[in-house]
């Protein structure tokens, strides 16, 4: 049964051979044992997750000017859309959790770069955030460091 | 507030990283139970929770202020300091072309900053 698990690993991730040697038989199998399943789930989470936040904390800014800073953190956090927020944000870090248990931390990182285009524009459409030049580009040179980071420099390929 | 909050973040990876690194150098046995429970013993995983509170409670202070388009992207500045921080405790080799990615991005960062 452990070995069946340990082959079902090499042949479901090619690029993660070592990886999958040194990892002992486990049992998250199926999907979450290829990486990039967790990982796209993460992505998802994390940017609707923010979209929430970001929306529950247009109606706090209102009530919350004074206070504490923890007292502050707290009103924020208990805003209904910002609770249900960093609740899909936890679920999101989880999946990341289960992805970088895969897979180095500098391979991962820069993918979920795709993260940040996403809410760049959602906060565009959703909260009519005005987009400039500047940080359009500011956003479209992460996505180019991001597209080299992986054509070289993979952990597989090395 | 958000740049501490970015940096707090990054520093929550990498410990997050050597704690799950650690398990899995010390795990025997299979079941998700006992994966869990091994999980929730770690130290690191421990101090990954508490970097990434303190990172969350600042991070949604410093948001209530700025666009979300404004501040998310400063995230990336977390590129920067992971690969630094992975090369330097981890031993990952990292090699130039990804400094020189890791370098773009750190652009793209101070565009956005002062955009």
């Amino acid at each position: 049964m452990n070995s069946n698990i340990a082959n079902t690993e090499a042949v479901s991730s090619p690029l993660l051979i070592e990886e999958a040697a040194k990892w002992e038989p486990r049992s998250l199998r199926g999907l979450l044992s290829q990486w990039w399943v967790p990982f796209s789930a993460s992505s998802i989470f994390v940017v609707f997750g923010h979209l929430l936040i970001k929306s529950g904390l247009g109606a706090a800014a209102f009530t919350a000017t004074s206070g504490s800073i923890w007292m502050r953190v707290l009103h924020c956090a208990l805003q209904p859309e910002v609770a249900a927020g960093l609740l899909v944000y936890m679920l999101g870090s989880l999946c990341w959790m289960i992805a970088v248990a895969q897979q180095e931390i500098s391979f991962l990182y820069p993918l979920s770069s795709m993260n940040y285009v996403l809410v760049v524009f959602a906060s565009s459409a959703f909260f009519h955030e005005s987009l400039s030049a500047k940080r359009l580009s500011g956003v479209g040179l992460i996505v180019l460091g991001m597209i080299l980071m992986n054509r070289k420099g993979r952990v597989s390929e090395q | 507030m958000i740049w501490i909050s970015v940096t707090l973040s990054a520093i929550a990876q990498i410990f997050l990283k050597q704690g799950l690194s650690k398990l899995q150098k010390n795990r025997t046995s299979g079941g998700i139970g006992s994966m869990i429970l091994g999980v929730a013993r770690q130290p690191y995983v421990w101090l990954w929770g508490i970097c990434f509170v303190l990172a969350t409670a600042l991070w949604l202070l410093g948001l209530q202020k700025l666009d979300l388009s404004y501040a998310y992207p400063l995230v990336a500045f977390g590129y920067v300091l992971v690969n630094i921080m992975s090369a330097l405790f981890f031993r990952e080799s990292v090699n130039r072309n990804r400094w020189m990615a890791v370098a773009v991005i750190g652009l793209g960062v101070m565009l956005i900053a002062g955009s």
